[in-house]
């Protein structure tokens, strides 16, 4: 009798000891491979610098900046109301407190959006979702934004009329001061998820 | 023998039924195709450290005399942009085909051999996250081409002359003087108050499914 | 039902189903286990039969570890799994409350039902005074319906609270609970003797 107790209290014992080595994997929940790649390879994730200007200047609630250049770069310019989350510091806890919160779309931009490519991936693997690349960075953002070029008489219209938004967000970036200053109020709330109430059972 | 002592059938039964169950689960597990071989910081880490991942356009001219053996380049386009012109001697693997695996055991053969992998697209963007998804399953020897292929088509024929003016086809570096630019702009004043702004720590919460109960 | 209705793998329609098989399952190993005999369910406090502890014991630890590998192989994903969210203070307070009707009443409301299953008349008694406390509790729900909802925690667990990976949690736990098995195997033997009469 005493004999089976001694049996199964080991083989409980032994099982338990197992779990240790088996779930590493449960500290930092990562994307499968596979998965990554397949997300990786869509270019869903770029978002033109002419629809960041338009939500800028909109003061769309929901867009939340984030540079991910070194914090000297984003010291001497950045886009109005961006945060600074260095490349660098992806790995650390308190940079991750602006991803992934439910309502905000977060536009991630470099000085030519590799980088921004890079930390979206990183993002992107530890399951990070809502995430965007502005394409072209911030040289794309003064060739079409700030310096736009004017498209020949002949193009289309709707050419014409990209080119027109242009120029007007390019006086609403660099125009005059109390314009911008405006621009920083769009205030970043983070809004606590909520819990999907379902009827619980008990006992 | 009380009858709620242990029966010592039934609870055999019930051991030999769980760690069949057990035995079973470890025999049928997927070892799946890929792994992640670095941990976030080593990822970083790779992308800092430039010279192990770039491939310069003058260092194509070696290549194409067959001076250099040891690199491939893998054409990661449609196979209609491939057809529509690349570089003498690339490889076409469209970028769907990545993960392939007859692919997946090329370039493992390749990283045995310790050949260098060039991937290249049209742009350097283009390229950058096949390349940093392979850094990160651990195919060290993955490069990525600057300038991409527009930047090759466009000096083809001048390839060496690109490495007095790095300019033309480095990517990541600020083309203008943002601050200059934007003069008027005040962007770095106010956006110092923003970046002082406290931190939330929220903890993600779990998705939460249908309820059970005991 | 876990991962398979939100998946689509089967609809919410089966969740009933489901419910009933379980519940037959779960009847079935209460009754088995000879918890519709409430002698045996209060044993545990007066220290002559410590099957509850036991069988609860072996079903938590087995579930645990058995998750952890399952979670492993890839058959189940544990970020999927409903938590019951936690609201600390009434939570302790209950627990006390169906303490002292568990030891006073000699059922916990499950296994009233598995003795009126059997036809005992105890069984029956003690579930119509959970009907009627259950309407009393639901009438009188205004009174302290704030102290119900307070100290809510959310949808945590042990371990993410404390930070503690759930493999080492889950392996304290089995060890806390194989040495409970032996220490109250050596209770119900010393108890046993001083009892002339013992009879379930």
């Amino acid at each position: 009798m005493n004999r089976n107790y001694i049996i199964l209290t080991l083989i409980m014992l032994i099982l338990a000891i197992g779990t240790i080595f088996i779930s590493q994997r449960q500290f930092t929940k990562q994307v499968p491979p596979e998965e990554l790649l397949w997300d990786v390879l869509q270019p869903t994730r770029f978002v033109s610098t002419d629809l960041v200007a338009k939500r800028i200047i909109e003061k769309d609630p929901s867009q939340l900046l984030i540079d991910v250049r070194s914090a000297s770069q984003f010291e001497s310019f950045s886009l109005p109301g961006a945060i600074n989350v260095p490349f660098d510091s992806l790995k650390t806890s308190a940079a991750m407190a602006y991803f992934g919160n439910p309502g905000t779309k977060v536009v991630l931009f470099s000085n030519d959006g590799i980088l921004a490519d890079e930390a979206w991936i990183l993002l992107r693997r530890l399951a990070y979702k809502n995430n965007y690349v502005m394409k072209g960075g911030l040289n794309g953002w003064i060739q079409t934004i700030i310096r736009p070029l004017a498209p020949a008489e002949t193009s289309s219209e709707k050419v014409i009329e990209q080119y027109n938004f242009r120029r007007a967000a390019s006086m609403y970036f660099i125009g005059s001061k109390t314009d911008v200053n405006k621009s920083q109020k769009a205030k970043i709330t983070f809004v606590k998820r909520k819990k999907s109430v379902v009827a619980a059972g008990g006992c | 023998m009380h009858v709620h002592d242990l029966n010592p059938k039934k609870t055999l039964w019930a051991v030999i039924i769980f760690l069949i169950l057990i035995v079973v689960g470890f025999l049928t597990m997927r070892s799946p195709l890929m792994t992640y071989e670095e941990n976030i910081a080593q990822s970083i880490q790779t992308v800092r450290d430039t010279s192990s991942y770039y491939f310069y356009p003058y260092e194509l001219t070696d290549v194409l005399n067959h001076q250099n053996k040891d690199v491939v380049l893998i054409d990661i386009r449609n196979k209609y942009e491939f057809g529509q012109g690349h570089i003498p001697g690339a490889k076409s693997i469209p970028s769907f085909d990545l993960a392939k695996k007859n692919n997946l055991e090329m370039l493992k053969n390749f990283q045995r051999d310790r050949v260098k992998v060039v991937l290249y697209a049209n742009d350097q963007l283009d390229a950058t996250g096949a390349w940093f998804f392979f850094r990160q399953v651990g195919f060290k020897n993955t490069y990525i081409l600057l300038g991409g292929y527009d930047f090759y088509a466009k000096h083809a024929s001048d390839l060496k002359a690109t490495k007095k003016d790095q300019n033309l086809f480095l990517k990541g570096i600020s083309r203008y003087n943002y601050a200059e630019v934007a003069k008027s702009s005040t962007g770095s004043v106010d956006n110092q108050n923003t970046s002082t702004k406290p931190v939330v720590f929220k903890r993600r919460k779990k998705a939460t499914v249908a309820a059970g109960g005991c | 039902m876990g991962p398979l209705i939100p998946n689509g793998i089967i609809t919410g329609d089966w969740n009933f189903v489901i419910a009933i098989l379980l519940g037959i399952a779960f009847g079935f190993i209460l009754e088995a286990s000879g918890f519709s005999s409430s002698r045996n369910i209060v044993g545990v406090f007066y220290g002559y039969n410590f099957v509850v502890l036991r069988v609860f014991f072996t079903a938590l630890i087995v579930t645990m570890v058995g998750l952890l590998y399952f979670d492993y192989f890839g058959w189940l994903n544990m970020s999927q799994i409903f938590i019951l969210p936690t609201f600390w203070q009434p939570m302790l307070v209950g627990g006390v409350i169906m303490g002292l009707g568990f030891i006073m009443g000699g059922f916990c409301p499950g296994t009233s039902f598995t003795a009126i299953a059997i036809g005992k008349i105890d069984g029956l008694l003690f579930t119509i005074g959970l009907y009627l406390g259950i309407g009393m509790f639901s009438l009188a729900f205004p009174l302290f319906g704030d102290f119900y909802n307070s100290g809510n925690l959310g949808n945590v667990t042990v371990s993410d609270i404390t930070g503690i990976s759930s493999s080492w949690l889950a392996l304290t736990f089995t060890i806390v609970a194989l040495a409970a098995f032996w220490v109250t195997m050596l209770i119900e033997k010393k108890v046993r003797k001083r009892i002339t009469e013992y009879k379930f």
